[in-house]
């Protein structure tokens, strides 16, 4: 039974995809030293949580299913600390909770007198004013047609009746996930990493992610990269008009590969000089007033915060001109639209390539099938010939032998 | 007055049979109960209940008490709101976080939908550990193939192809041979794109019908299970130009292969292909997506052939669409010159104006009617085997 769980649930975009990274590659070295992170492939722990949670995922569900009661199983035999990583877990629903839980051997109360498993929950959480664009620009990544005022209106609905809402405030409104999440874990053991206001030193965030995860004494390679990477308002306005246009024709798996890692995050999020999107100078009231009501309830409740809540506050409206994705700079979209073009052309260009290569290699295999299968007197005849031809008292003989076979060939 | 108590007094009720809505139920505490967990069952949980007993007083029965316990114990599935909170079950307010609190009986058809999808999803993944039976030693000799049949292959559409396939096979016309026949399954094309929706909800899931529809047409082409022309050139191309058919008279490709019948795949009407569309995506995440097909054939398939209303039509919106798409086949079918055992002309739609009601298309409604019928009598083992016990 493994002795304690570090259960990091979200949120999304608070930099969990590079964690998830370090935490992947390092896998074995975290073992050695006593830390399992239970995972074949980088995506273990999102098909559990889709698993977990029976979540249709672009068919990629199809690959969940019994994830999670594998990667429980794997926690449970741990004799250790084992760490569970992902964001989506921030939308499962208390039963859901509950059944996870359990599988990894939390008892009531947290109690670990009869050998429950120490279960500590990690939430990781960022301010409304950077999650709000992000979470649009997450949507449009993920094949979403609707603008960016019909996304402000639907995560306003009170009553969250669309699946776009429900989602939203399902994975960002954190005293609720924490109300799911955290009823039955004692509030020392819930601990909630804010993520830090922009343009602080880059490093701080792993290092309250370090503290939060005890990795602090570890020996790990930091060198990997695995961000998220944002993108700007005409990219996203372009990536929005190409799902209008072409989603409904792409297949999802094609759409992941071409559209988001091709187009989003290879190409069009190099584009750093573009406008920055960014919540609506109307929307900052309501925002703020919300956060407060967080803040408020979170330091109430007696988390241990690594970092602090008032980084939830968020920056303030700011005072230069906001750009509207809605109505994006056309000019800038018509060249951000040409980057991808040219993107594309590259990767077909390659793939043509690669083909050409697979087809000279196909036939080459088809030669030495056809070879092989070239019955031995025949290869014995080839060789003989191809020897007399190399002489001159060889290709004399053959050119007697030639002689004598049209003779005897001749029609009667 | 206590909320919670009053909850919990209703929870009980419900699970012993009771139909009173929340709203109506005695809030002076005569209604109240104990607690019988630490958290209330969801909205959902309970509205769904609630609407079984409805539904199995209807019918002069109860809901087993252990029916009852899965629903409340149940989960929501697929995106959308979790469960939600009994509106004045807690007005002391201690949610103030989450979603607000609702009155099942205002919760949509929808809603109900997702939990009682979860729950027939999890009978349909319980057969599979039902090994599929043994044909008998009748049917093994029905089914060995005659030397003097000829050889032939059955294509088209996919819904029917596979039901055709299967029963001429239990007659002996087991389909194959050296060089065969190709028999292209065809109808008129509204049928064949319900057919090719039916297929798809029973393979794949994904579309509702309106959504299938408009993705296809509103994109100007027809989903590849649908498109008759393409099947042909593919079978052409497979077995040889000269050795397909187009089959749009059952009696004369029966007459053909000397059978008395061709059989056919069992009849669902829009709402209950809607159903096993909806019950097909939690069921992905319960068994292999290669399973999933067979045991909602073998499940849902054969208990809800003949019910959920006739099958749906295409919006009038599409009928421009649907026309063009028709000639666009017949002209391809006809230009190829495959020999057609029927008339070709029965590819296209009917004339506008005629036989044209309003449309039909699932509702969640009628829909949720199904899936009640299927908590109230779950799907334990494939009704073929049923049937034979």
């Amino acid at each position: 039974m493994s002795r304690r769980v570090l259960l990091h649930v979200g949120t999304p975009k608070t930099g969990t995809s590079y964690l998830q990274d370090v935490l992947y590659k390092n896998r074995a070295r975290l073992l050695k030293q006593g830390v399992s992170y239970p995972a074949d492939r980088f995506d273990d722990h999102f098909l559990a949580g889709l698993d977990l949670m029976r979540l249709r995922w672009g068919g990629l569900e199809a690959e969940a299913v019994g994830a999670w009661d594998r990667l429980s199983a794997q926690v449970r035999e741990h004799d250790g600390t084992s760490i569970i990583s992902h964001e989506i877990l921030a939308s499962a629903s208390r039963s859901q909770v509950a059944r996870a839980l359990t599988s990894l051997g939390h008892r009531p109360g947290g109690d670990t007198s009869d050998g429950g498993t120490e279960i500590h929950l990690i939430l990781s959480v960022r301010d409304l004013v950077r999650q709000i664009p992000a979470e649009w620009q997450e949507n449009v990544k993920h094949r979403a047609r609707f603008g960016y005022g019909r996304f402000l209106e639907l995560i306003q609905d009170p009553e969250r009746a669309h699946r776009v809402g429900a989602w939203f405030w399902g994975v960002q409104e954190i005293p609720d996930i924490l109300d799911r999440w955290g009823a039955d874990i004692p509030p020392e053991r819930i601990h909630l990493v804010t993520v830090p206001p922009s343009g602080g030193p880059p490093d701080l965030l792993w290092e309250r992610f370090s503290s939060a995860f005890g990795l602090e004494g570890l020996d790990l390679k930091l060198t990997t990269r695995r961000a998220n990477p944002s993108l700007g308002v005409p990219e996203s306005a372009l990536i929005r008009r190409i799902n209008r246009t072409a989603a409904r024709d792409l297949p999802p798996q094609h759409y992941r590969p071409l559209v988001r890692e091709l187009l989003a995050h290879r190409t069009l999020s190099k584009r750093t000089k573009s406008a920055r999107l960014g919540l609506p100078p109307d929307q900052y009231p309501w925002v703020h007033q919300l956060t407060e009501s967080w803040i408020a309830e979170l330091a109430r409740r007696g988390y241990d915060v690594v970092g602090d809540l008032e980084d939830l506050r968020g920056a303030p409206a700011p005072t230069g001109k906001w750009v509207d994705p809605d109505h994006p700079p056309e000019r800038q979209v018509a060249s951000a639209a040409v980057d991808a073009i040219k993107a594309l052309l590259l990767d077909n260009a390659e793939a043509h390539a690669e083909n050409e290569r697979l087809r000279r290699k196909l036939e080459a295999a088809r030669r030495d099938l056809v070879r092989a299968r070239t019955p031995r007197l025949m290869r014995s005849m080839e060789w003989t010939v191809q020897r007399l031809e190399g002489s001159g008292k060889g290709r004399q003989a053959l050119e007697v032998y030639r002689k004598a076979r049209r003779r005897n060939s001749r029609p009667a | 007055m206590d909320g919670r108590r009053r909850a919990w007094g209703w929870v009980a009720a419900l699970r012993a049979g009771a139909t009173t809505p929340w709203l109506d139920w005695p809030d002076d505490g005569t209604g109240d109960g104990e607690p019988l967990a630490a958290e209330l069952p969801g909205a959902q949980q309970l509205a769904l209940l609630r609407r079984l007993n409805v539904y199995a007083a209807a019918a002069g029965r109860t809901v087993p008490a252990a029916t009852a316990e899965r629903i409340l114990a149940a989960g929501v599935s697929g995106r959308g709101r979790s469960e939600l909170a009994l509106v004045g079950a807690d007005p002391g307010g201690a949610g103030r976080f989450g979603p607000p609190p609702v009155d099942p009986d205002a919760l949509g058809d929808d809603e109900l939908l997702r939990v009682a999808c979860a729950l027939i999803a999890d009978d349909v993944a319980a057969t599979a550990a039902v090994p599929a039976p043994e044909p008998s030693l009748v049917d093994r000799v029905r089914a060995v193939r005659r030397p003097w049949v000829r050889s032939f292959v059955v294509v088209g559409m996919p819904w029917r192809a596979d039901a055709v396939r299967t029963e001429l096979a239990a007659q002996g016309h087991r389909p194959g041979g050296r060089r065969p026949t190709a028999y292209l399954l065809a109808d008129d094309l509204e049928t064949v794109l319900v057919q090719a929706w039916t297929a798809r909800s029973f393979d794949q899931g994904g579309a509702s019908w309106r959504g299938f529809v408009r993705a296809n047409a509103g994109a100007g082409h027809l989903p590849p299970r649908a498109d008759l022309a393409r099947m042909a050139r593919s079978a052409a191309y497979k077995y040889g130009a000269d050795r397909v058919r187009i089959v749009l008279d059952d009696r004369l490709l029966a007459a053909e292969l000397g059978v008395s019948r061709l059989g056919g795949p069992p009849r669902l009407g829009a709402h209950a292909v809607d159903l096993v569309r909806r019950v097909g995506e939690p069921l992905g995440l319960l068994v292999a997506s290669a399973e999933r097909p067979r045991l909602l054939r073998d499940s849902l398939g054969q208990v809800l052939d003949g019910l959920g209303g006739p099958p749906p039509t295409l919006p009038p919106r599409w009928d421009g669409w649907l026309s063009t798409q028709a000639e666009r086949t017949r002209h391809e079918l006809a230009a190829a010159r495959y020999p057609v055992l029927g008339d070709l002309d029965r590819l296209l739609p009917r004339p506008v104006g005629t036989d044209r009601r309003a449309p039909v298309l699932p509702v969640d409604a009628e829909v949720l009617s199904l899936a009640l019928g299927l908590l109230l009598d779950p799907v334990t083992v494939p009704a073929r085997t049923q049937e034979e016990t």
